[in-house]
C-alpha cells in the first residue's frame, strides 16, 4: 500500500458526480427525470441511502429539482449551474497542484505557461 | 422506528465480559454493518438480539419486546451463521418447504431462482454440503424469509469470491424489493462497505461507534508531513496509527475535528492530508494503540 494515497472519495460524492458527468455529456437533458435512488442503489451496487444523499446533495445545489411524489428532476440551467462549479473548484484544485508541482520542480512560469499551450495545441492537431 | 433498541447491556461468560454496557439503537430499513475483531462480542450480541441467550444486566428491545424466548421475536427475526442446527434428515428443499410455513412474508421465488445458478440440489442434505454451499445455502434461506429483523454473523464463510459478489447483489436486490432492518457482521469490511448506511464498531464488548460510514470516513485523517511541522497539529488529536513515509516525513492517522481553515493552514504549513476508507478506518479506531505488529516484531 502507498501510505499517503488518497482513498476513493466518499461514495455519494461519487454519485452526485456521476449524475453531474451525465448532465455534462449532455445524456440527462433539462426537465428529464434522473434514476432513483433505487435504480442507483441497484446499478452501482450500493446501499439506496448512500445513493439517496448524493440525489439530496445536488438537489440542494439546485442541479437537481423535486417533484413531490415523482422523484429527482435536472433543472433548467443544471449544465451552466455544473460547469460553473467545476470550473470554479474542481479546476482551480487541479490548477492549484499543477502550481505546487512546477513549484517542486524548479519550473520557471515560462516553461509552465509554454507546456499548457504545448497541450492545447497538442489536442488541436489531434482532431 | 427503532427495531432494536439497547440500553447498558452486559454479558459474561465465566469471567470473561463479552459485552459491556452497551446502548445503541437500530432504525427501521437500515442495513448495518456489525464490526469488530475477533473476539469483540459480535456473535454474543447477534445471538441476544435474536432472543437465544439472555443478558446478564441492562436492557434490550426487539419490536419493543424482550427477545428471549419471545414468540413474535422469533417469528419476526431470523439469524443466519455458520453453525445453524438444521434437521438432519431434512433435505435441502424440505428445509425451504418448512421455511415457507414458518416465515409470513417467505419469498418463494428466490430460492427457486437461485439454486439452479448456485448449483443447489433440493435433494440434498445439508450436512453433505460443502463450507460454501452451506453458506450459499444459508443466505439463500435467510433472504427468502424476508424478516423484518434479519440477522447475519459472518454469512459468507466459505464462499468463493465470485459467489460472495453475488451474494452481496442478491442481498441487495432482495433489501431494494423488500426493504427490512439487516445487522451483518463480516470480516470482509472493504467488501460490504458500499452496501451499508450505519456500521455499529465493537472492541472488546464495548461499543465504539455507532455512526454512518460517510461519519465513520470522517472520523479519522491521514496527514504526511515532516516530523516537526506535523506534531504541531496533531497535539490535540489523538494518533491511531504512525508510519515512515520519507526520510524526513512521517504519515500519521489522527482522529479527525479539524476545521476548514485548519486544514488549509496545514496544506499551506506542506502537510499532505488524506482522506481514509471506511474499511481502514474501522481497523485504526479498533487497533491496539500500545502496540503495532511492527513494535513486536522489532523486538526481536
Amino acid at each position: 500500500m502507498i501510505f499517503p494515497a488518497d482513498e476513493t472519495k466518499p461514495i455519494y460524492i461519487q454519485i452526485a458526480e456521476w449524475i453531474e458527468a451525465e448532465i455534462l455529456k449532455g445524456h440527462l437533458l433539462p426537465g428529464e427525470r434522473v434514476y432513483s435512488q433505487y435504480k442507483l442503489a441497484d446499478r452501482f451496487t450500493i446501499n439506496p441511502a448512500t445513493a439517496a444523499k448524493g440525489l439530496t446533495k445536488l438537489a440542494e445545489e439546485g442541479v437537481l429539482y423535486d417533484k413531490r411524489g415523482m422523484g429527482k428532476f435536472v433543472a433548467e440551467h443544471a449544465r451552466e449551474m455544473v460547469i460553473h462549479k467545476r470550473k470554479t473548484h474542481t479546476l482551480k484544485k487541479m490548477v492549484t497542484d499543477l502550481v505546487q508541482e512546477a513549484e517542486r520542480l524548479e519550473l520557471s512560469e515560462a516553461e509552465l505557461f509554454h507546456l499548457i499551450e504545448d497541450e492545447i495545441k497538442g489536442r488541436g492537431n489531434g482532431e | 422506528m427503532n427495531v432494536v433498541k439497547a440500553q447498558s447491556l452486559t454479558k459474561t461468560y465465566g469471567g470473561k465480559t463479552a459485552l459491556q454496557g452497551l446502548s445503541f439503537s437500530m432504525e427501521d430499513h437500515t442495513i448495518t454493518g456489525l464490526i469488530g475483531r475477533n473476539g469483540a462480542g459480535k456473535t454474543t450480541l447477534l445471538k441476544t438480539i435474536a432472543g437465544f441467550i439472555r443478558p446478564e444486566s441492562g436492557d434490550i428491545t426487539v419490536f419493543s419486546e424482550k427477545p428471549f424466548n419471545n414468540l413474535k421475536v422469533s417469528a419476526n427475526t431470523i439469524f443466519i451463521e455458520d453453525y445453524m442446527n438444521w434437521p438432519t434428515s431434512l433435505q435441502l428443499g424440505e428445509l425451504l418447504q418448512e421455511g415457507k410455513r414458518f416465515y409470513e412474508n417467505w419469498n418463494e421465488t428466490l430460492p427457486e431462482r437461485l439454486f439452479d445458478y448456485f448449483n443447489l440440489d433440493h435433494k440434498a442434505l445439508h450436512k453433505n454440503l460443502s463450507k460454501g454451499k452451506k453458506s450459499t445455502f444459508n443466505m439463500i434461506f435467510g433472504l427468502a424469509a424476508r424478516c423484518p429483523l434479519t440477522l447475519l454473523d459472518e454469512p459468507m464463510t466459505g464462499m468463493d469470491a465470485a459467489v460472495r459478489k453475488d451474494m452481496y447483489r442478491v442481498l441487495l436486490k432482495e433489501y431494494i424489493a423488500y426493504p427490512r432492518t439487516i445487522l451483518l457482521s463480516s470480516h470482509h469490511l472493504e467488501e460490504v462497505e458500499e452496501l451499508l448506511e450505519d456500521v455499529l464498531l465493537l472492541d472488546e464488548g464495548h461499543l465504539q461507534l455507532h455512526l454512518s460510514m460517510e461519519e465513520l470516513r470522517e472520523k479519522v485523517i491521514g496527514l504526511t508531513g515532516s516530523r516537526g511541522v506535523l506534531e504541531l497539529w496533531v497535539q490535540r488529536h489523538r494518533i491511531l496509527h504512525t508510519s515512515f513515509a520519507g526520510e524526513k516525513e512521517e504519515y500519521v492517522v489522527v482522529e479527525n475535528g479539524f476545521s476548514e481553515e485548519e486544514r488549509e493552514q496545514m496544506k499551506r504549513a506542506g502537510i499532505a492530508i488524506s482522506d481514509i476508507s471506511p474499511t481502514n478506518a474501522a481497523v485504526y479506531l479498533t487497533a491496539k494503540e500500545e502496540r503495532s505488529i511492527d513494535d513486536v516484531l522489532e523486538q526481536r
